[in-house]
């Protein structure tokens, strides 16, 4: 599991935890069934306190992105075949509509700040998303 | 930004869920007729690490000496184990571990000695900690403690207060004197001790970029009165700064705003930065009553600290 947090960002540590699972979930980067680390691992890893790699899991299995079965480590929800795979797939689509709505707010503002109309706005992100890498 | 979950990140912790390591109770202490600490109320559980900030002059070590015994309290209370500062025993000390402004030890003694002087009073001494913390340090035991440096000394400091596995740590200062790589080494030290003994942590500091990094809670002291005592993911969730323009068909904005939410502002006719409080939902509702767009950045910890202690200024 890739997570890389900005420690004086003055977002909450575990929002950004959050973000990078979700992220990484609706991306397919961690499969359905991936066990996540423990939160002493994570917390280790990351040089945080355990209770806060707690709290960024709660959240992600109360959206029902991680799961805890009994006895087992906490995975991402899901199964590899029949109906647990198409629901693991829908949730993948709402995670990946969600997180790209979440990255593209900040843009919807500047374009609200700078007064370029909507349309414009759109013509500018579609060219953007055919040619990603380039600076404008 | 929407979805709460409990802010107390122990309180689902087993087993001293209610036992409160570090408090205080109306604490009050006067030094002639200055009050150091004027009604001081906190609680502070196990596996939490608190960051002690204020101005210098607003009480920071004289809570953290009142809490060890070292200052009466004029009233109130300050407790470490539920025990008064100045009942503490030798049950209580051995629990305890401390890291004060500027520490002395005797000249001739070696790092060495003085740390094997230091383990022979406690039975629970973890020796691999030991190595492991001395390494992280860089510190040369063969030294003599007179001849070490100031940075040298504050490691040894730390070494000193934390390989008898405490349950409490208190620490006045710590990283003052030592360079980023050994501060980085500190507070990846507290937090290992937490993974093993998940004792509860109290840091004072001015150096609020490490304390941002490190802790999971804030205490802050204005005038020996307590002005914040929130989990800083709260505190981070609730302030933020908004970079306020008018709609493009709107006139100039107004010369001040009145909504009781600001905690700050710098206004110009064409845009304002405001630095607000809890305002998330208030947000379309300003922007319509003044035809604005705003911009919401999540706040630094140095920055609310200006509110809090009003501006920074005196």
């Amino acid at each position: 599991m890739l997570i890389t947090l900005e420690r004086n960002s003055g977002v909450p540590v575990f929002r950004q935890i959050c973000e990078q699972i979700r992220f990484q979930v609706a991306a397919g980067v961690l499969r359905a069934g991936t066990e996540i680390p423990s939160t002493r691992d994570l917390g280790e890893r990351l040089g945080i306190n355990p209770m806060t790699v707690s709290k960024a899991y709660a959240l992600l299995e109360q959206e029902g992105v991680l799961e805890r079965r009994p006895g087992l480590a906490l995975m991402v929800r899901g199964a590899a075949n029949g109906r647990a795979a198409s629901a693991h797939r829908e949730k993948q689509d709402e995670l990946a509509q969600r997180e790209l709505e979440r990255l593209l707010r900040p843009a919807a503002i500047a374009a609200r700040q700078l007064g370029v109309p909507a349309k414009d706005a759109i013509e500018l992100f579609k060219r953007v998303l055919r040619a990603p890498g380039d600076e404008a | 930004m929407s979805t709460k979950i409990g802010t107390d990140p122990s309180a689902n912790s087993p087993g001293h869920a209610t036992e409160q390591t570090i408090a205080a109770e109306h604490l009050a202490k006067t030094y002639g007729d200055r009050a150091a600490l004027d009604g001081v109320t906190f609680a502070v559980p196990r596996g939490r690490i608190v960051g002690l900030v204020g101005r210098n002059g607003s009480g920071k070590t004289t809570l953290l000496r009142a809490l060890q015994g070292l200052a009466a309290p004029t009233a109130g209370r300050a407790t470490l184990f539920g025990v008064d500062g100045l009942a503490l025993g030798e049950a209580e000390l051995a629990r305890l571990g401390m890291v004060h402004q500027e520490s002395r030890f005797i000249p001739w003694m070696t790092g060495r000695a003085h740390l094997d002087f230091t383990r022979s009073f406690y039975p629970r001494w973890d020796a691999a900690r030991e190595r492991r913390l001395v390494d992280a340090f860089e510190l040369d035991l063969t030294q003599r403690t007179g001849a070490m440096s100031p940075g040298a000394v504050q490691k040894l400091a730390i070494v000193t207060a934390v390989c008898h596995r405490p349950e409490a740590i208190l620490l006045d200062e710590p990283a003052a004197s030592l360079d980023p790589p050994s501060r980085e080494a500190l507070y990846s030290t507290l937090f290992e001790l937490l993974r093993e003994d998940e004792p509860a942590i109290m840091i004072s500091s001015h150096q609020l970029d490490d304390i941002e990094r490190s802790v999971d809670w804030i205490l802050c002291l204005e005038k020996g009165r307590v002005v914040r005592d929130e989990a800083l993911d709260s505190l981070q969730e609730r302030y933020a700064r908004w970079r306020v323009l008018p709609t493009s068909d709107a006139p100039a904005l107004p010369t001040e705003f009145r909504e009781g939410w600001i905690r700050s502002a710098v206004i110009e006719p064409r845009g304002a930065l405001l630095v607000v409080e809890g305002a998330d939902d208030a947000r379309e509702a300003f922007e319509a009553r003044h035809s604005v767009t705003v911009d919401a950045q999540p706040l630094r910890l140095s920055e609310m600290f200006k509110v809090w202690t009003n501006g920074g200024a005196r």
